[in-house]
């Protein structure tokens, strides 16, 4: 009795995420130059921050003789305040950067589809709470909030920086999953897998969350450009207290020390962030093309 | 109308909740500070040789409380004073009041922002349409491409990357405080010439922040309402183009006012950023100075004026959506 | 004189409000541009209800946006012309005066589950905007007339034309389609789907009413549809499409009780399942072509034909006339086709 009903329940729901297989991702990306290079970006810094560290161990070296020296062949993209390397700082910094907005990422999505799961799939009362909650985060000003909160609480180490984030931005990834899993009891497939006697986390996890992974992954690539903005705009203003080199902290050294608003001394020092998160960017926004053809079939051509 | 009403009461409600969170969560904040700021205050009055009742009198006006009440009491005669518009005194700004600190600061973060979001309503709205008419050919792609990028790109990068190529590198435009502080303000040419090319730069932000997000929007909405089929529908009937191009445009404006409020909750909060970068002296700048100087009634303030600004923009979002929309109104 | 062949084909064309001769629409793909209707060749004799059969992707409605020229954009009418009384050749049309014929003397109905109103206007609006759209001069006129049409319906006109889209139920916002389709006097009215998506009791009431409208109005009419059951229901004639192709046209009564292409007697054979005669139930084997996977070679029904023989791989069959007034598409003998279908 059982194993045919299972089969038919597995059946009832659309077979998307076992035909994402690895060539069917690779044809979709391959498609578009654009979509290579935003690949081509992302795997590029995430090698940066893996890889940053081993590549220039210990501390910075500090050179007095040459403080903001321009761009040169021993300092490729110059040098700052102190006469360290700025590329040297701008390796070693990805790893802060992008450990911490990761971090935040991956809570935003516990948080984001937990709640938005359970608000879609009870409704009710426990939908409109969650969904006010939801409303909440969403209109509260997220950045001077942080501001704000810096005052009680520097968190500046990864783990406590993320889930101060995470907390702060979980409210567009739990809209999308609540939409996502309306549509998806719209179309039947709860009733159909609930009028077949399974268990309610057996309808969630192995029904419901394949089919709303997609949109999760692409809200939290989303999201994360938007984390990386404001950890390094918490450490731009100065804010939180500096405890290791990453970007925000070399761009506030740039603009509020070195004056490279004024003299275009420090100018290697202040683009050198700037251009690493603009193309940080360009990464995801190129990239999530792919992503979207690949969760939207519609969008697919016919090949 | 009783749907409408229903609505707005919901958003105002909401609102108000949100705005006494806000309120409460300061109210305790500043209890959570490492060394009670109010306590502080006390003592530095008393050694000053004030004697303690009007220090605490005088910390009171500051606060809007003492510490040497129960904290409920404390709390209720903070609320008390918040109902009355009265937000404490500054302490950086000697002796003023709070709210007229901000309302000296509002003007100069509500002019850029309104003016940066008309502009980028109008332009981002624009190349929405087009966009979405020439999305499959290579302009399109890349106009929205170049709205995805723009929503991505944080503010404070598109703020140092402005001033760095209009003042640094090309010595257009100026930027640092509203105006030439050489000038006289008043109604004079050159002291508004000089406000303008000023708020040129904040504006320029605030209008690239919030561009991607209209394009994107309209351009998909658009989209959409080009494949509904009263469009085809209409065409069949003989429709004069001119009238069919009314029908898209007012159907797919609608979706826009989420953005509406989005935008400017947006803006309002990379204010923070954006008045740093180009020292402007508006609210965001307040709230970041009132932060360094410790001035914590001002810190308040300014977070709390600058939520009452978002749940303004919802419910004005809403209002205006309601206005357009029949199946909202009936 | 001596072709008296000639001469009954001129007359036929004579009697027919809307003709249609060798009709191509091609669409563009990666493939390629690729038929959606191939050299379709009808006529809607004035004052008869026509039903235009087939599965979805058989380009019926095609073939219906084509008597409006509107293809839209991937597509365009190749070759072929349509002529309708009074208007000429509608693919020969174009910018105000093409806009002109829409709505005046074709009037076109939407399936009832597409919203084709605009959502943010009321109906009596959108009438103004339909007479603007057409100079009409006298616009209580027009508004007096859409409210007899709609009283005529069964619905409250003035109500109706004081009502937004989301205000109406399906059932009704149907009939307000086929109120503002007729309410400029046009003589042909084109109906896709009319009852798609209708519950069974509605279905029955549109049809009624499409039935009434067309006999008090005087109108030639096209019912696009995939349900044999509403071609039997109210169809004078029948014709029957396949692949882009019309592949077996005559009276409805006759088509129904004798089909002559095998496609025909599958549809009917597949439609029986629903009055619960089981046994001779045939579901059609494979699926319905796109415009990518119809044969490019031979017979477009030839992957799914019962009776397919060699030649119907080389050569497409023509739409010929068998027996009076009726025509089919098939290289099969008549006699068998018929039999096959019976016993199978």
């Amino acid at each position: 009795m059982t194993a045919p009903t299972l089969g038919a329940a597995t059946a009832a729901v659309p077979p998307r995420r076992r035909s994402t297989s690895w060539t069917a991702a690779r044809r979709v990306v391959l498609r578009k130059p654009g979509r290579v290079i935003g690949l081509g970006i992302l795997v590029f810094f995430a090698l940066m921050a893996i890889l940053g560290p081993y590549l220039y161990p210990g501390q910075l070296a500090v050179d007095p003789e040459s403080i903001y020296a321009p761009p040169s062949g021993a300092h490729w993209l110059g040098t700052d305040f102190a006469g360290s390397d700025v590329l040297q700082e701008i390796v070693v910094g990805a790893r802060y950067v992008l450990l911490t907005a990761s971090l935040s990422a991956l809570f935003t999505a516990v948080v984001g589809t937990g709640v938005g799961l359970v608000a879609g799939y009870h409704r009710g009362l426990a939908d409109s709470v969650l969904m006010r909650a939801t409303d909440f985060i969403l209109t509260i000003p997220a950045f001077p909030l942080l501001i704000v909160l810096s005052t009680v609480w520097s968190f500046a180490n990864p783990l406590e920086m993320s889930l101060v984030l995470g907390l702060t931005g979980w409210g567009g990834v739990a809209r999308a999953v609540r939409s996502q899993t309306l549509s998806l009891r719209e179309r039947g497939f709860l009733e159909a897998a609930r009028g077949l006697g399974l268990p309610t986390r057996h309808i969630i996890v192995k029904e419901l969350l394949p089919n709303i992974a997609p949109y999760v992954a692409m809200q939290l690539l989303l999201s994360v450009i938007g984390f990386i903005g404001a950890e390094v705009g918490l450490f731009f203003l100065g804010v939180v207290p500096f405890s290791s080199s990453n970007w925000g902290v070399m761009l506030n050294q740039a603009v509020f020390a070195g004056g490279a608003m004024n003299s275009p001394e420090a100018l290697g020092y202040l683009l050198a962030p700037l251009v690493c998160i603009l193309l940080l960017t360009l990464g995801v926004v190129l990239f999530l093309d792919a992503v979207d053809e690949l969760f939207n079939p519609r969008l697919r051509e016919r090949s | 109308m009783k749907g409408l009403t229903r609505r707005l009461l919901v958003r105002l409600g909401t609102g108000l909740v949100m705005v006494w969170v806000v309120a409460t969560f300061t109210f305790f904040l500043v209890h959570a500070l490492p060394g009670n700021p109010g306590d502080a205050q006390y003592e530095q009055y008393l050694t000053q040789g004030m004697a303690p009742e009007t220090a605490r009198a005088k910390v009171a006006v500051i606060y809007g409380f003492t510490s040497h009440e129960p904290l409920l009491q404390q709390y209720t005669s903070y609320m008390w004073q918040l109902l009355q518009g009265n937000l404490g005194v500054s302490i950086s700004y000697t002796g003023e009041p709070v709210v007229q600190v901000i309302r000296a600061a509002l003007p100069w973060t509500l002019f850029p922002v309104l003016t940066g979001l008309v502009v980028s309503f109008l332009v981002g709205v624009t190349a929405g349409v087009v966009a979405a008419v020439r999305r499959s050919s290579r302009w399109g792609g890349l106009l929205s491409l170049s709205g995805s990028l723009v929503a991505g790109v944080p503010s404070f990068v598109l703020a140092l990357l402005l001033a760095f190529l209009f003042h640094t590198l090309w010595q257009i435009l100026p930027f640092g405080d509203t105006s030439d502080v050489t000038l006289e303000p008043g109604f004079n040419g050159p002291y508004i010439a000089s406000v303008i090319s000023h708020a040129v730069l904040p504006v320029a932000t605030y209008a690239l922040l919030s561009y991607g997000g209209w394009l994107l929007a309209m351009k998909s909405s658009v989209v959409s309402v080009l494949g509904d089929d009263f469009i085809l529908a209409s065409e069949l009937r003989g429709i004069t183009p001119l009238t069919r191009m009314r029908y898209i445009a007012r159907n797919a404006i609608l979706p826009l006012f989420t953005v509406l409020a989005l935008s400017l909750g947006f803006m309002f909060g990379g204010s923070v950023l954006i008045e740093d970068i180009f020292d402007y002296p508006g609210l965001g700048n307040l709230l970041l100075k009132s932060i360094g100087a410790r001035d914590y009634p001002l810190m308040g303030g300014a977070f709390l004026l600058i939520t009452v600004a978002i749940v303004l923009a919802n419910i004005l979002a809403e209002l205006l959506y309601s206005v357009i929309d029949p199946r909202v109104r009936r | 004189m001596t072709d008296t062949v000639q001469l009954t084909a001129e007359r036929a064309e004579a009697a027919a409000e809307v003709s249609v001769r060798d009709l191509t629409v091609l669409y563009r793909t990666d493939q390629g541009e690729l038929p959606a209707v191939a050299h379709a060749d009808i006529d809607l004799p004035t004052g008869t209800i026509t039903g235009l059969v087939g599965e979805s992707g058989s380009g019926k409605s095609t073939l219906a946006l084509s008597l409006m020229n509107a293809i839209p954009a991937p597509g365009r009418i190749s070759s072929g012309s349509i002529q309708v009384n009074g208007v000429g050749d509608v693919t020969r049309l174009e910018g105000r005066a093409l806009r002109r014929v829409r709505g005046r003397a074709l009037g076109y109905v939407f399936q009832a589950s597409q919203n084709s109103l605009n959502p943010l206007k009321t109906v009596g609006k959108q009438l103004l905007d339909l007479g603007r759209a057409h100079d009409v001069q006298d616009m209580r006129g027009l508004v007096r007339r859409a409210r007899e049409l709609a009283d005529e319906m069964g619905m409250d006109g003035a109500r109706v034309l004081d009502s937004y889209q989301h205000e109406l139920s399906g059932g009704m916002r149907q009939r307000v389609g086929i109120v503002l389709a007729l309410v400029l006097n046009a003589r042909v009215l084109i109906l896709d789907e009319p009852t798609t998506a209708l519950d069974m009791l509605s279905q029955a009431a549109v049809l009624e009413i499409v039935r009434k409208v067309h006999r008090q109005e005087g109108l030639t009419t096209l019912v696009v549809t995939h349900d044999m059951g509403v071609v039997s229901e109210i169809a004078d004639r029948l014709a029957v499409m396949y692949g882009g192709r019309i592949v077996e046209d005559g009276p409805a009564t006759e088509v129904l009780q004798r089909p002559a292409h095998p496609y025909t007697r599958a549809l009917i054979g597949a439609t029986a399942r629903i009055t619960g005669d089981t046994d001779t139930a045939r579901a059609l084997p494979g699926r319905p072509p796109d415009l990518t996977t119809v044969p490019r070679t031979g017979c477009v029904f030839r992957e799914r034909c019962p009776l397919a023989m060699d030649v119907c791989a080389e050569t497409e069959p023509q739409l010929l006339t068998w027996a009076p007034d009726r025509r089919r598409a098939c290289h099969a003998d008549p006699a068998t086709t018929a039999a096959t279908g019976e016993g199978a």
